[in-house]
């Protein structure tokens, strides 16, 4: 569908009356502190560019990416206006009108394609095993790299020799009776950085009677696309995804990701396919979707009389925004988490503010992203707690790059890998 | 001047992150929340960040000398275009000067520079036992800068008033870059009638006279106790009649806000967890406080007469649904655009100050005029003190609609005038409702108009709006 044509550029753009209850909540307007970076800002933006009083280019694009798409402008909008998809609908627009091969190589070759990831990733680990990315910051060279990379690659944690799906089988059987048959949508972050997270989700469904199923034809579910302007290549994403898992006769789809969970959701497929392929096609698949935390409390309601200690551990929860905000999950991770023997839930101010990570965001924003992890930090010290729990692969990453940024020696893991420590 | 000129200018007096001099990026400070800026759009020159009072003063001298608008602007969240620079010029953002200089626990002061957000404000000072009482539907977003160029007030305007009265006194930056203090150098007095009262003539100014740089606010203590009524009638006259018994009980509740048919439609659209009962044509919430004693006594009195006309009254002081039904009010400006899935409501006409005897007779007028005109209308506002605040809504992007807001909208504001009204109540004029300047000032507009020249000879400060 051409941007002058979406239904949130076409309906929502007049109902932004202004009013500036969104750069009370903005946590990148909390460090820009100018009208630049207000969300009703981006709201205007949009506009410009929809009445083509600017010209769709990188200068409009910058202003426009001086925003996490963390969803919280879109929770609070008094309008109801959904910023998010606003602004990535003009990134879409911009990057279609002036193209750019640097984001098609890496957005619509590598990130749509699972082995190419994986090879990358191998490689990352070879080099980081073999001692190259230190060699490299010592010599200097990595600050030959270009716009905020030379910090922004400091992110990047030790990368795992082998991904989840080189561990884990296709089908891996429910251990005792089956009582139901699960796809895994494993997201690229917890297969390739946080493989555990993808071990331990395997264990806690099979001991619990899931039969879980990993499609090897799985591919990323097009968040990052829609993040960088390429809605185009998130829309065959999803349309590969669809029909992928729609061909295995599911009871659930389940996923540890917050991202995954909400770029899959009826919200999002409504966005990025229109409303009539998603009233197709879409609307069965997004209802199988559920976050893992949601699936063990509210669906598989977990038996915790025969769980095991699993700590002791006092833990505070960050709140994914795209799980929070994008999808109002906010209690079951909690109430998983108090379920854990062991466990110790201590609530940090402020649980639910954006860390900063945002996928891609951490990387081309590096000092901003860095700024915002910074206000977090501060209120995960003040709980004084050893792990950090959390319900996405980006909030982890970014978040371990807190721990290091800030020399505080917490670990940082999704619930199910604390629970999965019970059996 | 070329436009270049007063950015490298800007750039000699201000670090570079101070000064915003693209041309994408100064158009971001063309609107404020105003209906007008939506139509019309104005870029400045050049946006600058000043924190300091030195800082401002070097930009009021440049501007002074080379006959350089300026237009003064917190978080821009006006209705009226107040903050707009409709000629172009020095847009001047001072909500990042956001410094809480002192709170004189002591003396119940506190000093703030201009950028400091209400509700940060509020906040802090509750650590104190004290706070600043005039309560804004946009407490969360406004500066207290921008609340006293506009002599903002709000839903606790009843019993606490308006911003003037907890006014001290005043750094201003005259438009030659001048500064003056108002109310006094030294002093900390709370009662001050020494010399011809400044402070009174720059609150409200809209940022005509002046740049406010530092403001000595009085604060009260913080009631101990809160609670509200929420009163649902049948019929619309059964409001302020029910308002009217409340005073003549000799109760004084902090606020009474009024939701017609319309409004309480917008709020349970907006969050239907406030559950507010639709078949009402009107809602009434009273809000008391002050000692819990006296809170009880107030909120149980004000339910028993309520329950005289009401079909169905809560009182309440428990915290969760006391936040959920004021919340629904606060909401409301913005909510109101729910009411139609293909519209908005636009700021326009909406802050019309009426006679409290003639509320209910105003809100069934301006039914009518919105239905001659052909726009759909909600109602809401502060009945207390009456306040009216009218939302159309429309597709602001259909000229035909336009049209006919624009005809509301001037019947709406003489409808204020011809009632013994005011066309604004705690909005502002701005550039919106200069027109009715001289209907409503008469010979007083020339005196007005005279200061203006005494102090801004060149016309160089917010021009186009207030006179």
């Amino acid at each position: 569908m051409k941007f002058k044509e979406l239904p949130s550029v076409k309906d929502q753009i007049k109902k932004c009356v202004r009013c500036g209850r969104c750069r009370t909540v903005c946590p990148i307007f909390a460090e820009i502190k100018n009208e630049t970076a207000a969300p009703r800002g981006h709201v205007f933006m949009v506009q410009m560019l929809r009445d083509g009083v600017v010209e769709p280019d990188n200068s409009v694009y910058e202003r426009l990416g001086n925003c996490l798409l963390c969803e919280t402008c879109s929770t609070f909008c008094p309008s109801g206006i959904d910023i998010h998809e606003l602004n990535a609908a003009a990134r879409s627009y911009i990057t279609e009108q002036k193209g750019s091969p640097g984001k098609h190589l890496i957005f619509d070759k590598l990130w749509c394609n699972p082995a190419l990831l994986r090879m990358s990733s191998r490689m990352m680990w070879g080099a980081q095993t073999l001692g190259l990315q230190k060699l490299a910051r010592t010599l200097g060279l990595t600050q030959l790299l270009p716009g905020d990379l030379p910090q922004a690659e400091k992110i990047l944690t030790q990368v795992p020799r082998r991904s989840a799906r080189e561990q884990l089988k296709e089908i891996n059987p429910a251990r005792g009776e089956r009582k139901l048959r699960v796809g895994y949508f494993l997201g690229c972050g917890t297969d390739l950085f946080n493989p555990e997270v993808a071990l331990a989700a395997v264990k806690v469904l099979t001991h619990n009677g899931c039969e879980v199923v990993i499609p090897r034809s799985m591919k990323c579910c097009g968040l990052p696309h829609v993040a960088n302007g390429k809605l185009g290549t998130a829309r065959e994403l999803l349309r590969h995804n669809i029909r992928e898992f729609s061909a295995l006769k599911l009871d659930y789809i389940v996923t540890d990701c917050a991202s995954c969970s909400s770029a899959l959701s009826r919200k999002n497929l409504q966005f990025v396919l229109g409303e009539e392929e998603f009233s197709r096609q879409g609307i069965h698949f997004a209802d199988q979707v559920v976050d893992l935390t949601v699936f063990l409390l509210e669906i598989l309601k977990i038996d915790t009389k025969t769980l095991k200690m699993a700590g002791p551990f006092r833990v505070t929860y960050h709140d994914p925004c795209h799980l929070a905000k994008a999808q109002n999950i906010r209690q079951q991770p909690r109430e998983l988490l108090k379920l854990i023997p062991g466990v110790e839930l201590v609530e940090m101010v402020d649980a639910d503010r954006c860390c900063g990570g945002s996928g891609t965001f951490s990387l081309t924003h590096y000092d901003l992203s860095s700024r915002v992890l910074d206000k977090k930090m501060e209120n995960i010290k003040a709980t004084e707690c050893e792990v950090v729990a959390t319900c996405c692969p980006s909030c982890t990453m970014q978040l371990q790059h807190g721990m290091a940024r800030h020399q505080y020696p917490a670990r940082v893991l999704h619930p199910v890998e604390l629970l999965a420590r019970a059996y | 001047m070329d436009k270049k000129e007063i950015r490298r200018a800007m750039l000699k007096i201000l670090d570079q992150d101070q000064v915003l001099a693209d041309d994408l990026d100064v158009m971001y400070y063309s609107y404020d929340s105003s209906f007008l800026t939506k139509l019309e759009k104005v870029d400045p020159d050049v946006v600058v960040l000043p924190r300091s009072t030195e800082q401002v003063q070097q930009i009021m001298r440049f501007a002074f000398e080379n006959g350089i608008p300026v237009t003064p602007r917190g978080a821009g969240t006006g209705e009226t275009g107040g903050a707009a620079p409709l000629s172009g010029g020095i847009v001047m953002d001072l909500c990042t000067w956001d410094e809480i200089v002192e709170v004189d626990v002591a003396n119940m002061q506190v000093i703030v520079r201009p950028g400091v957000i209400h509700a940060d404000l509020n906040e802090h000072l509750a650590g104190y036992n004290l706070f600043f009482p005039p309560d804004p539907g946009s407490s969360k977003m406004c500066t207290i800068g921008g609340m006293v160029a506009n002599n903002a007030s709000g839903l606790r305007a009843v019993k606490y008033g308006c911003t003037e009265q907890y006014i001290l006194g005043l750094e201003v930056v005259l438009p030659n870059g001048e500064v003056i203090i108002t109310g006094g150098m030294k002093s900390k007095a709370i009662k001050n009638v020494s010399g011809l009262n400044l402070t009174k003539l720059m609150v409200g100014s809209e940022g005509i006279l002046g740049v406010i740089t530092r403001i000595r606010l009085r604060c009260w203590p913080k009631p101990k106790a809160r609670g509200i009524v929420m009163a649902v009638f049948p019929a619309l006259d059964d409001a302020p009649a029910t308002v009217l018994d409340v005073y003549q009980a000799g109760i004084l509740p902090s606020g009474v806000e009024v939701l017609d048919q319309s409004a309480i439609r917008a709020v349970n659209q907006f969050k239907p967890e406030i559950a507010l009962p639709e078949e009402a044509e009107a809602i009434l919430l009273f809000e008391v406080d002050g000692n819990p004693a006296s809170v009880d006594w107030e909120g149980s009195n004000i339910a028993d007469i309520a329950r005289r006309r009401a079909s169905q009254v809560e009182w309440t002081t428990e915290p969760e649904r006391m936040t959920a039904l004021w919340e629904g009010r606060s909401v409301t400006a913005t909510a109101a655009a729910r009411v139609r899935p293909d519209g908005s409501r636009v700021f326009a006409g909406e802050d019309i100050s009426i006679p409290l005897s003639q509320v209910a007779e105003t809100l069934r007028k301006i039914r009518a005029l919105g239905k001659k005109h052909g726009v759909a209308v909600v109602n809401y506002g502060h009945i207390g003190d009456g306040n009216v605040h009218t939302a159309p809504v429309i597709d602001p992007e259909n000229p035909t609609e336009v049209e006919k807001v624009k005809k509301l909208v001037h019947d709406i504001h003489l409808l204020a005038i011809e009632s013994g009204g005011s066309t604004t109540g705690e909005h502002g004029v701005g550039a919106v409702r200069r027109r009715y300047a001289e209907l409503e000032h008469g010979a007083a507009l020339k005196v007005m108009q005279a200061i203006k020249t005494a102090l801004d000879p060149k016309g160089i400060m917010n021009p186009g709006k207030l006179i």
